[in-house]
């Protein structure tokens, strides 16, 4: 993928991520390092389970310099993922930002295996800089599907990697205006907290409702089980309640996306 | 068996022998000129009946500062801890026994914590009555008394103890003794006098019923800058509350490859406590979260579990160094002109 991006494919023996659905985490513990909550990025299926990571702290930093063998500790899935009960039957669009396409993909991948029990689709997939795109091959192969429309942006757009896609120069917001929406739709969202507040407002005015906007708040789940209170919001544990909430359920909840890069 | 006792304080030391052949009996003991800690005790003059809040509350029984969860090697997991080593807490009051009903709530609700839950298993309480100080505000809080929480309580009348023996397993370690009296009627007459009598002694009080809404209201006073920008973000006020009970788990790895998880309590009045990937805090400064604790405190619990989660101890109150862990004031200033007038003014003039 990129430098920094890495997929990783878990054998799992058992069947205990069997049912693992888009949307949920797991618990990736390195011996003598420590855990970190990451979101499966893969529809379960196989016995395989996926994982999108980004080096960015200790724990994924220690991942990033394992072998293939070498052992780790695996525990969950955890929390509600996206309601696709829900979305089924209806138009969905799904908006990831970044690193956001990890559980966007995992529900991409869930829609299109099941393709027929959805209305239409709509991807938006938004990144700061072009070098940053991931699952490049993907989404080439997205782009020549007729039964979706895809539509990959990013601020800053720099030199041909291979293989080269179409990546328009904008926002996400911006593709979410290209992209004729109407209130018919449902969203799924994941992206970093900054961008929610902008695509909320954007999805609003298209007259999309808060019951049928869910999107993914980030939070470091330390435990999983709802006791630690790391992620606790409002009053309720991200972690057991979320991380998927509609928009309609976060509304008086205070702290939700506002934050502060320190 | 009866349920209602008197224990002459001329027998405390039978009592307190037998509470020991249930375990190791940890009491209040005075450890500086103005401060308590539970401590073992062998020995009724160890014991301090005068302590009205510990340093730290009897979670740490409960909830240990720092445990492990299980060792591992290169193998993977080979252990995890066994906890049997019986207990008994003497001393805890009202609000403390309240305090340890809400870490039960949260530790037992699904999916249970089963260290904590192994650990209470094996832990006798054993309740004590306290008379008010200027501090206390477990009245307002609706913890001044408690029904249950406790194995025995003990109530001080005179120069008896009015002993209520709540479980059975505090029947069968109290059974065929020479010490316990089954109560008679003017003693039941001196227990209900000195929890009537008792009410009329807290000055430290507020209005409760709207806290939630109040702390909605409220969300942008300026008393949270105020107070916030005094904050150090030192943790103490999380650390001495019977009822916090955030925690962070760590590796502690040895060089051979094995090690041992462990959990610690954290605070959320520390800066990295809200942070996620990519340096993002959602409580960056001390106003974020020194709001955010109160909220949790007062009105966020209330969401979770139903419950309010402060019981009045004062124990932020009197370990914060900046002094704005005061609950009462707080909210009577939040509550506003009308309250402050009949109750905050008053104070201060005091």
């Amino acid at each position: 993928m990129s430098e920094d991006n890495h997929l990783f494919r878990f054998t799992v023996e058992s069947n205990a991520f069997a049912n693992c659905m888009p949307g949920q985490f797991l618990e990736v513990w390195i011996p003598g390092v420590g855990e970190c909550p990451i979101s499966v990025c893969s529809d379960s299926a196989d016995g395989i389970i996926e994982l999108c990571v980004h080096r960015i702290g200790r724990v994924t930093d220690a991942l990033f310099k394992m072998e293939e063998g070498d052992w780790l500790g695996l525990r969950g899935p955890y929390g509600h993922g996206y309601p696709v009960d829900e979305m089924e039957g209806r138009n969905v669009i799904l908006i990831a930002g970044g690193l956001g396409i990890a559980p966007i993909r995992a529900l991409l991948q869930y829609i299109l295996n099941r393709r027929e029990r959805f209305g239409e689709l709509i991807v938006v997939y938004g990144m700061r800089h072009s070098l940053d795109l991931l699952f490049r091959h993907e989404m080439k192969d997205l782009y020549r599907r007729s039964d979706l429309r895809l539509f990959i942006g990013a601020e800053e757009i720099n030199g041909p990697e291979v293989p080269p896609i179409h990546t328009q120069l904008g926002r996400v917001t911006d593709m979410l205006r290209l992209a004729q929406l109407d209130a018919s739709y449902c969203a799924a969202i994941c992206g970093p907290p900054v961008m929610y507040p902008f695509v909320v407002n954007e999805l609003k005015l298209k007259g999309l409702t808060e019951q049928k906007t869910f999107l993914s708040l980030e939070r470091h789940m330390k435990c999983a089980i709802g006791k630690c209170g790391h992620c606790f919001v409002g009053g309720v544990y991200t972690c057991q309640a979320g991380p998927v909430f509609s928009l309609a359920d976060l509304r008086f909840v205070p702290e939700v996306v506002e934050c502060a890069n320190c | 068996m009866e349920k209602s006792f008197v224990l002459a304080k001329s027998d405390f030391q039978k009592f307190l022998q037998r509470l020991s052949t249930f375990g190791a009996v940890h009491a209040p003991v005075r450890v500086s000129d103005q401060s308590f800690a539970y401590k073992p005790v062998d020995l009724e003059k160890e014991i301090a009946f005068e302590a009205l809040r510990t340093i730290l509350p009897p979670k740490k029984f409960l909830y240990p500062q720092r445990e492990a969860l299980f060792s591992y090697d290169e193998s993977g997991i080979v252990s995890e801890p066994q906890i049997n080593e019986p207990l008994v807490i003497f001393g805890s009051h009202p609000c403390d026994l309240a305090g340890m009903k809400v870490l039960d709530y949260i530790f037992t609700a699904p999916p249970g914590d089963s260290l904590y839950i192994e650990r209470r298993k094996h832990i006798l309480i054993v309740g004590l009555s306290c008379l008010p100080d200027k501090y206390c505000f477990c009245e307002s809080m609706g913890t001044d008394s408690v029904d249950d929480g406790y194995d025995v309580f003990l109530t001080d009348i005179d120069d008896h103890f009015f002993v209520e023996v709540a479980t059975p397993k505090a029947a069968e370690l109290l059974s065929d003794n020479d010490f316990l009296i089954p109560a008679s009627e003017p003693y039941k007459q001196a227990f209900k006098d000195f929890w009537h009598d008792r009410k009329a002694l807290f000055t430290n009080r507020f209005e409760t019923s709207n806290l939630p809404a109040l702390l909605d209201l409220e969300a942008d006073n300026p008393v949270w800058e105020e107070l916030g920008n005094r904050c150090l973000s030192c943790g103490n006020c999380t650390f001495v509350c019977p009822t916090c009970y955030c925690f962070d788990i760590v590796d502690i790895a040895q060089l051979n490859g094995k090690g041992q998880r462990e959990r610690e309590w954290d605070s959320c009045q520390f800066t990295d406590f809200a942070k996620v990937a990519g340096n993002n805090n959602f409580r960056p400064g001390p106003i974020d979260r020194l709001k955010f604790w109160y909220r949790h405190k007062l009105h966020g619990f209330q969401d979770a579990y139903q419950l309010p989660t402060c019981v009045g101890c004062g124990r932020c109150t009197v370990s914060c160094p900046a002094e704005i862990d005061d609950i009462v004031g707080v909210v009577v200033r939040l509550e506003g002109s009308r309250q402050r007038d009949s109750i905050y003014a008053k104070e201060e003039k005091n």
